[in-house]
């Protein structure tokens, strides 16, 4: 219903005795008016006011990021972002994102060898821990449902994980090591 | 966006090839086309009043404006019975993320330098003269790419090919003694236009034939390849990048240049 | 003119064509004839129309044709690490855009109309929200007619591209220009009309929170005339915004 969508700029009423809602995305207050921020329906969940537009954005922190792996050093992996939050980036548009050593797997940190975790092409699923520096986003695998959810054998075969740190080549049955995420 | 279309989209991102391949395995394009189905064509000729003929064409999403104007030159010394031809192709960053600020990128030189040739066979540049030696005019064609999905040199050409119809040039008179060159806006006459050439473009992936490929599907093929075919059609041009292929024991250029032809009979009428 | 080998070059000089009645140019009617001073040109603005970008908008106003795509936001690049996002504005006029050729080179015109839609738009986005990004906006002058209309519809088509491509907004910006012409207000002057004036505003605002984002003053105008120019383009601000707003609720591309 067109009716019911917002324009950036409107105001947002409120019954006037009700307590003050809380703002998720989409809207901001100012002069102590609710306004919305983006074009959509304003939706109500718990105490909580919002608009939400699918739409491609930044990672952020806690942002689900799946990416590929570009390049491998012995500290860290670096990782093309395309997808954040479930929502893919257009092609071109990717952010970058680094896997340092001690944030592949919650244990033994210092033991992580990045070439025994991730290689060049791997999709990865990875959360951000903070923005970063000026060049990239730190993402962390360690976790049991984050890491490698995608990699191909050295025969060039689609791998199956067979643990948190191997997988197997269909083909060959030879076993890659990877810092594998626990299949949905 | 439902969740299942975010899925297929996520998939997409991640796996464009193997996306593809399961379209392609149902017989059927991303886009629902059929292989050898192409994108409608709309073209709009004589909206930019600052131009001296000027087409928008879009080709499904791919939108191109394509404006001429008219100017006067003295021809080159070697040639004083010519005039001059100017056709350009500008693929800004506004069109698609893969192009960025900045000078032409390498595929509008590309782009340029195959209308180039295509449309020096078109125009007779003898037509130009206002006095030998003295006097030619110079038709600048500048097309900009507004949306980039795809086959970006059938769009650019019908557009080029359509503003340059839509073109008309006042009578101009040199004036021997003084030098100069008057034009008189009570007589113009259209330009003079030899062919109407259509360019029909084709992509191979995995051992199948699509035609008139999108932005997503480009990167993939293996072979694009590219048939100019004019009214009667005759070919004009035609250009293969990538191996050849046999599709069922042909030749994938030779199939190409039939389809071309049949489809060129589908356009008569349908563009200027 | 330097030869560029990355284009298709014509010869060294030429010139646009000459026309033997053109003396008579350089008179404007007034009052004016075909609209009242306080009208503005139609408009017609539909956004979504460029499906490669992530918010776009294309504004036409009588002759004025703009296209105008949003990409981002983008993670910044060979830039310092920078707690709040930026705006990159980037105006290019077709070469057929104007009544004289214009080479396809970058030139300063292009770069101060980039600046007053930068200064128009820069404080209705929340770029707070968006550390380390860049949100990239690029419009292409397809026909121009006057410089101001340029810089008010290319903010109006921007504004609604952004809302487009879901960028988080103060509010959506419009914005109107006006000529002081003689001793009258013009609104929305044409280029002739821009050329016999004595100086030009544009105004740009937020109507939603009645604020001004930017106004560029040039020529010479009284403060009295220009504060009436303000007043003129603000209250037309406010009827371009419901054109504006019109647009986005009916666009199918933001269902």
């Amino acid at each position: 219903m067109a009716s019911h969508r917002v324009l950036p700029g409107q105001p947002i009423s409120v019954p006037p005795n009700a307590p003050a809602p809380q703002l998720g995305g989409g809207i901001y207050v100012r002069d102590s008016q609710l306004r919305a921020s983006l074009v959509g329906e304003v939706q109500q969940e718990g105490p909580t006011l919002s608009i939400s537009r699918v739409r491609p954005r930044p990672p952020a922190i806690n942002s689900v990021v799946l990416g590929s792996v570009t390049r491998l050093s012995p500290l860290q992996a670096t990782i093309s972002i395309s997808v954040v939050d479930g929502v893919p980036l257009p092609a071109g548009e990717e952010f970058t994102g680094v896997i340092r050593s001690q944030d592949v797997r919650a244990t033994e940190k210092d033991r992580v060898k990045i070439a025994d975790s991730f290689r060049g092409g791997d999709v990865v699923r990875g959360v951000v821990i903070s923005l970063g520096d000026a060049r990239s986003y730190f993402l962390t695998t360690a976790l049991n449902n984050l890491g490698v959810i995608f990699a191909m054998s050295e025969a060039g075969k689609v791998m199956v994980p067979v643990s948190w740190k191997e997988m197997r080549c269909p083909e060959t049955g030879r076993l890659e090591k990877r810092k594998c995420a626990k299949p949905e | 966006m439902t969740d299942s279309a975010l899925k297929a989209s996520i998939f997409q991102r991640l796996h464009p090839r193997a996306y593809l391949e399961r379209f392609v395995a149902e017989d059927i394009r991303p886009d629902g086309r059929p292989f050898d189905a192409w994108r409608d064509v709309s073209v709009n000729v004589g909206s930019i009043s600052t131009a001296d003929g000027s087409a928008l064409v879009r080709l499904g999403e791919t939108t191109i404006v394509c404006g001429v104007k008219a100017e006067i030159a003295e021809p080159e010394l070697d040639k004083p019975d010519e005039g001059f031809l100017v056709p350009n192709i500008d693929l800004p960053a506004l069109c698609s993320p893969k192009f960025k600020p900045g000078p032409p990128s390498d595929e509008a030189q590309v782009l340029s330098d195959r209308l180039n040739e295509v449309l020096s066979q078109i125009v007779p540049l003898k037509s130009l003269v206002i006095h030998p030696s003295k006097a030619v005019w110079v038709l600048y064609i500048d097309a900009t790419c507004i949306n980039y999905d795809g086959n970006v040199f059938d769009a650019a050409l019908i557009a080029m090919v359509a503003a340059l119809r839509n073109t008309v040039l006042p009578k101009a008179t040199y004036n021997v003694e003084t030098g100069l060159t008057i034009c008189s806006r009570a007589a113009a006459t259209p330009l003079q236009i030899l062919k109407a050439p259509i360019c029909m473009s084709f992509g191979v992936f995995d051992a199948i034939l699509l035609a008139d490929p999108t932005a997503f599907e480009e990167p993939l093929l293996s072979t694009t390849i590219s048939v100019v075919v004019d009214e009667n059609s005759e070919l004009v041009s035609v250009v293969q990048l990538g191996p050849g292929v046999d599709l069922d024991g042909e030749d994938v250029l030779s199939t190409c240049i039939s389809a071309a032809k049949s489809r060129r009979v589908v356009l008569k009428g349908q563009i200027p | 003119m330097s030869l560029d080998r990355r284009r298709i070059n014509g010869p060294d000089e030429s010139f646009p064509p000459v026309f033997a009645l053109d003396g008579l140019q350089g008179t404007l009617a007034s009052p004016r004839k075909d609209r009242s001073p306080t009208d503005i040109r139609p408009i017609f603005l539909q956004p979504g129309l460029i499906s490669q970008a992530n918010g776009s908008a294309y504004i036409e106003t009588a002759k004025t044709k703009i296209a105008c795509a949003v990409y981002g936001p983008r993670q910044s690049r060979n830039a310092a690490y920078s707690e709040t996002g930026r705006l990159n504005v980037e105006v290019k006029f077709t070469p057929f855009s104007c009544a004289r050729r214009r080479a396809p080179m970058r030139d300063a015109e292009d770069r101060s109309i980039a600046v007053a839609i930068h200064q128009a738009l820069v404080s209705s986005v929340r770029l707070d929200l968006l550390p380390k990004s860049t949100i990239d906006i690029f419009i292409t002058i397809i026909e121009s007619d006057g410089l101001d209309g340029c810089v008010a519809s290319g903010s109006v088509a921007a504004s609604a591209a952004l809302a487009d491509a879901g960028i988080e907004l103060l509010g959506l910006v419009t914005s109107c220009a006006a000529a002081i012409v003689g001793r009258d207000i013009w609104l929305d002057p044409t280029e002739g009309e821009a050329r016999f004036s004595n100086g030009t505003l544009v105004l740009a605002c937020m109507p939603a929170l009645k604020k001004i984002t930017s106004v560029w003053q040039t020529g010479e105008m009284q403060v009295t005339e220009a504060l009436g120019c303000m007043d003129a383009c603000q209250e037309k601000c406010t009827e371009i915004h419901s054109v504006v707003a019109q647009a986005l609720l009916e666009s199918p591309s933001l269902k």
